[in-house]
């Protein structure tokens, strides 16, 4: 069949007629042929042709049948075709792929690389940003805030709530929700729960029904009533066993009894909630428009854009801002998609990674395209002859084109397999604070992602070669060898993909080098308190059984003077808040002498701390004294300010003795705090956040409504040698004051930094891999081309020697083909690089986007690994021995 | 008086295609003649089947179509069997003698007619 196939197209290269044609030629000459024969019988011509045409019958339709039946067998032919060159092809370049071993691991290894790389951080970008909520119509559910002039914040008074659902235009329905701490007691074993008081509405917003039972009704809402609770999936698998018979089993929240009315389902819960109890907001909360801590959620009327919806809480907000002037003095409408609230700054943090990765795949590409060119020249000889039977140049060009693809596709099953393995090694150390990161994974359109790139790089590595090598001159190509002809005209191009590899890489060594500079510069940073040896943890109590400020004070105090009694503590203290831990809210200080206008507030992070607190953390007093056990109700109101908040109220004075507002109070009376002490400055958001005013209230004169304002909860801290039997002590401490209430959130200072730092580190550590990865892969590349070229300038270079060329010389000479190209590189490699450098801003510290030092290292360093590259082919040039190289050819 | 010209079976014209090129290519009139003249015009094929039939079992690939130079000397399409096409004859005449027995055995009883 093949012989045969082989014949037919030798013929048709000889006459290749329409099918129009073939049908007509046939059917004339089986016409003549049978008026021959019918002559040859006895018949007239005339007669004889009258009757071989009335064989036919209908002429017209006859050859029209023909004609379509021809076309029909031209389509099956071509595509039998197609699909047997197909699969010749695919045969020839397993063959040819496994006659050069060396150049297909090489290859396989590098794609492998870049494709299995890029598929790792594609997951996670899918994964975190490009999957869509499991939410209905997730793009009509947006976030409304309270803005102000300095931007939107996102914390909504009850009072501004209730305004916004009564005249609004634009939503069809908005609910609040507020995250709370629960102690729930399940079976007599109390357990803090992370959970949310959420009103009725709020479940209607998100229209996810719950997997058992119900959600809140109206009723149920309403203060006294609320005595009912949802669980979430997570909580019933864990403290009921997924009992389908749950619901109306009665529970005990914060001393309360509660009736459970329902489950919902895995996918419902945004911010890690296990339980929601009704908000029941109180007539008062109803009126009150100054205490911001609602978030609010509303689904969008159908066709209305978010753009439309600010305009409108713009609106309502002019209106209440008019209505209630000091309590939302400059109130704004604040409006922003869910889903960009949901994945944060994460789609700008993980598009610098993988705009990194693909570098790293461009570099991997390049490389393959050199090893390509290089494999080219080598088979010029071989295409030409196939050229000269009669290949076509576009039969040669897809017969390459096919060898790529079988070598990318292969890279990609390879890159699959080591992308599986980076995943999972990336999240081991991956950073808590994405969302949804956990999920990430190889599936459908991770895979498919994997394909498409695999397929994609081939135009990239792959095209040009191709088209490279079957350019050339056939005849001379023949005549000269296996040396072939173009590759002298190639050399530019060789010479242009070592500029693009350290253009690229420079690109991802300067993105490296900036967060390793911000890393160092982190690691340098005081932060204002000294983190080793403190253990830190939570408890909080419940309005039920510590309903009235004098109980919860004592209950602190008392839990305080326990834990100085833990064997092996050196300092313990308490406070709203600790560096980098939850809670705390901010306050607006007026110092004495100004109006108590809204205006003159400055606003300051309060911390409600114990005598002790402070020398605890190593927090230094740097004038004044600290807390003590006199501070107490019924003494002078005392405070303890911050340097920077002294700074910021009484520039250049002595804050000591100065007075300030704060808190609570009247206009007649504002309560006025003395301070008595200036604390360093503490960067309490993170290392990498700069540190804000701050100040501290001792716990005995806190006033009463700011137990309602950290919800009768704190976070105790001991300093000590022995971290483990120090958490055994904190536990038993707070056992004796109160064994119905849980410790929790506990770790040590040290957990914490390294916990705010994660993303940053992770961060770093990934970019600093893909750089080094990037500069291996380079380097690979620089000394292949300039090996190449050695050997092929074996004959030049040992006519050089010959004529007397030092060895030093011809190290210069094959040492400048190499450094030529690298510097046109780095020239090209800083723009590109200033412009990583500027997406990658907001997350360096210390260091500007334009850090001389990074860049200058940088390129220092790329030439560097270029000159190294180069060295071993340039010493290998020097040892050329004259005779042999002008002997053989 | 000449008997009546048998209809051809349904599928039996391209076995006997298959047969006329068996020896040798043929062009579409060499294959009518051949049919005509070995069955003494007991068969006719007529062109609207012949034809039709010939592009047919080239697109099956039976068959292979080449043009070359008539005995005339006149540029003509030579139809020859490919591998297929002569496995696929070998398949048809093992069926036709399974059925022509059968057939036989069937007239040829002593059964009453």
């Amino acid at each position: 069949m093949a012989k045969l196939e082989f014949g037919r197209r030798l013929r048709q290269l000889w006459w290749r007629p329409s099918v129009a044609d073939e049908v007509e030629a046939e059917v004339q000459f089986h016409l003549d042929m049978r008026i021959k024969e019918l002559i040859a019988r006895g018949l007239s011509p005339d007669a004889a042709r009258a009757e071989a045409m009335a064989r036919l019958g209908d002429g017209e339709a006859f050859r029209a049948t023909l004609r379509r039946l021809g076309r029909e067998r031209n389509t099956m032919r071509e595509r039998h075709e197609w699909l047997a060159e197909f699969g010749q092809d695919v045969r020839y370049a397993f063959r040819s792929l496994r006659q050069q071993p060396g150049f297909t691991l090489t290859a396989l290894a590098t794609l492998a690389i870049g494709i299995g790389a890029t598929t790792a951080i594609f997951s996670f970008l899918y994964s975190v940003v490009l999957r869509p909520l499991p939410i209905p119509e997730a793009d009509r559910i947006v976030v409304v805030g309270d803005g102000n002039p300095q931007g939107p914040a996102w914390s909504v008074s009850v009072g501004n709530y209730i305004d916004y659902a009564r005249e609004t235009r634009v939503f069809e329905r908005l609910g609040a929700t507020h995250f709370a701490n629960f102690n729930l007691n399940v079976d007599a074993s109390p357990e803090r729960v992370p959970g949310a008081r959420a009103d009725a509405a709020y479940f209607e917003v998100f229209r996810i029904p719950p997997a058992i039972g119900r959600t809140f009704s109206v009723e149920e809402d309403r203060p006294g009533a609320n005595r009912v609770a949802l669980l979430s999936d997570g909580l019933w698998r864990r403290r009921f066993g997924a009992d389908a018979g749950v619901v109306g089993r009665t529970i005990t929240i914060d001393g309360t009894a509660h009736q459970i009315i329902g489950v919902m389902p895995p996918t419902f819960s945004l911010g890690g909630e296990e339980l929601w109890v009704p908000a029941a907001f109180t007539p008062q909360q109803q009126a009150k428009h100054d205490e911001h801590f609602l978030e609010v959620y509303g689904r969008l009327k159908s066709g209305v854009t978010v753009r439309q919806a600010l305009a409108d809480q713009d609106r309502i907000a002019r209106q209440l801002a008019t209505a209630f002037p000091l309590d939302n003095h400059g109130l704004t409408g604040a409006v922003e998609p869910l889903f960009a609230q949901y994945v944060g700054n994460a789609p700008e943090r993980l598009g610098v990674l993988f705009g990194s990765v693909l570098v790293v795949l461009l570099i991997a590409c390049v490389n393959v395209a050199n090893l390509l060119l290089a494999r080219g020249a080598a088979r010029e000889r071989e295409l030409a002859v196939r050229a000269a039977l009669g290949a076509g140049r576009r039969r040669i060009v897809r017969q390459l084109i096919t060898e790529n693809l079988v070598l990318a596709l292969g890279a990609g099953i390879l890159g699959i397999g080591l992308a599986w393995v980076a995943i999972k090694a990336m999240l081991v150390t991956a950073p808590r604070n994405l969302p949804r990161l956990d999920q990430a994974g190889l599936d459908g359109w991770v895979l498919a992602f994997a394909v498409a790139v695999s397929l994609g790089s081939v135009l990239v590595f792959g095209l040009m070669p191709a088209i490279r090598s079957t350019a050339g001159d056939l005849a001379r190509t023949l005549r000269e060898g296996a040396k072939g002809s173009s590759a002298a005209v190639s050399d530019w191009l060789r010479r242009g993909l070592v500029a693009a590899e350290v253009a690229l890489a420079l690109v991802l060594l300067v993105g490296a080098g900036l967060l390793i500079r911000t890393a160092i510069h982190l690691g340098r940073i005081d932060p204002g308190f000294r983190p080793d040896g403190v253990v830190t943890a939570r408890v909080g109590l419940a309005q039920t059984a510590y309903p009235e400020w004098e109980q919860v004070t004592g209950a602190f105090e008392r839990l305080h003077r326990e834990l100085g009694q833990i064997p092996g503590v050196e300092a313990a203290g308490l406070s709203s808040q600790v560096p980098l831990g939850p809670g705390g809210g901010t306050n607006g200080l007026i110092r004495e002498g100004m109006a108590l206008a809204p205006e003159n507030a400055i606003g300051s992070r309060l911390r409600l701390v114990t005598p002790g607190y402070l020398g605890t953390m190593r927090i230094p007093i740097v004038r004044g004294r600290d807390f003590t056990d006199e501070d107490r109700r019924g003494t002078t109101r005392v405070m303890i300010v911050s340097k920077g908040l002294a700074e910021r109220a009484w520039p250049g004075q002595d804050p000591i003795g100065k007075r300030m507002a704060c808190c609570e109070g009247t206009e007649t009376d504002p309560m006025w705090k003395e301070v008595i002490g200036v604390a360093g400055d503490v960067r309490s958001g993170g290392i990498d956040q700069e540190a804000v005013p701050e100040f501290y209230l001792p716990v005995a004169q806190a006033p009463a409504e700011a137990w309602n304002w950290i919800q009768r909860t704190m976070t105790l801290a001991v300093r000590g040698r022995e971290s483990a039997a120090l958490t055994a002590g904190v536990r038993a401490a707070v056992r004796t004051v109160d064994p119905a209430v849980p410790v929790y959130g506990v770790a040590t200072m040290g957990e914490r930094i390294a916990q705010s730092m994660a993303q940053g580190r992770f961060n770093t550590r990934l970019l600093t891999t893909l750089g080094a990865v990037g500069l291996l892969l380079a380097a690979i590349g620089i000394y292949g081309v300039i090996g190449y070229f050695v050997a092929r300038q074996r004959r030049e270079l040992g006519i050089r020697v010959a004529l007397g060329a030092s060895a030093g010389r011809i190290r210069g000479l094959v040492l400048r083909q190499g450094l030529v190209p690298a510097l046109i590189g780095v020239g090209v490699g800083v723009p590109g690089s200033l412009l990583l450098a500027r997406l990658l801003g907001s997350q360096l510290r210390g260091v500007g986007p334009g850090d001389p030092v990074t860049f200058v290292t940088v390129a220092l360093v790329l030439v560097g690994v270029a000159a190294l590259a180069t060295l071993g082919p340039a010493r290998r040039a020097t040892r050329v021995d004259p005779t042999t190289a002008m002997r053989d050819d | 008086m000449a008997p009546q010209p048998t209809e051809l079976l349904q599928g039996t014209l391209d076995v006997l295609i298959l047969k006329t090129l068996a020896w040798a290519p043929r062009h579409g009139y060499g294959i009518a003649k051949w049919l005509e003249d070995t069955t003494d015009d007991a068969l006719v094929v007529e062109e609207g089947s012949l034809y039709p039939a010939l592009y047919r079992m080239e697109r099956k690939g039976w068959i292979e179509a080449e043009w070359g130079m008539s005995e005339l000397g006149r540029k003509a399409k030579f139809y020859a069997l490919t591998s297929a096409g002569r496995a696929h004859l070998k398949e048809e005449i093992a069926a036709w003698r399974r059925f022509s027995v059968a057939v036989t055995k069937v007239l040829g009883s002593n059964g009453r007619v």
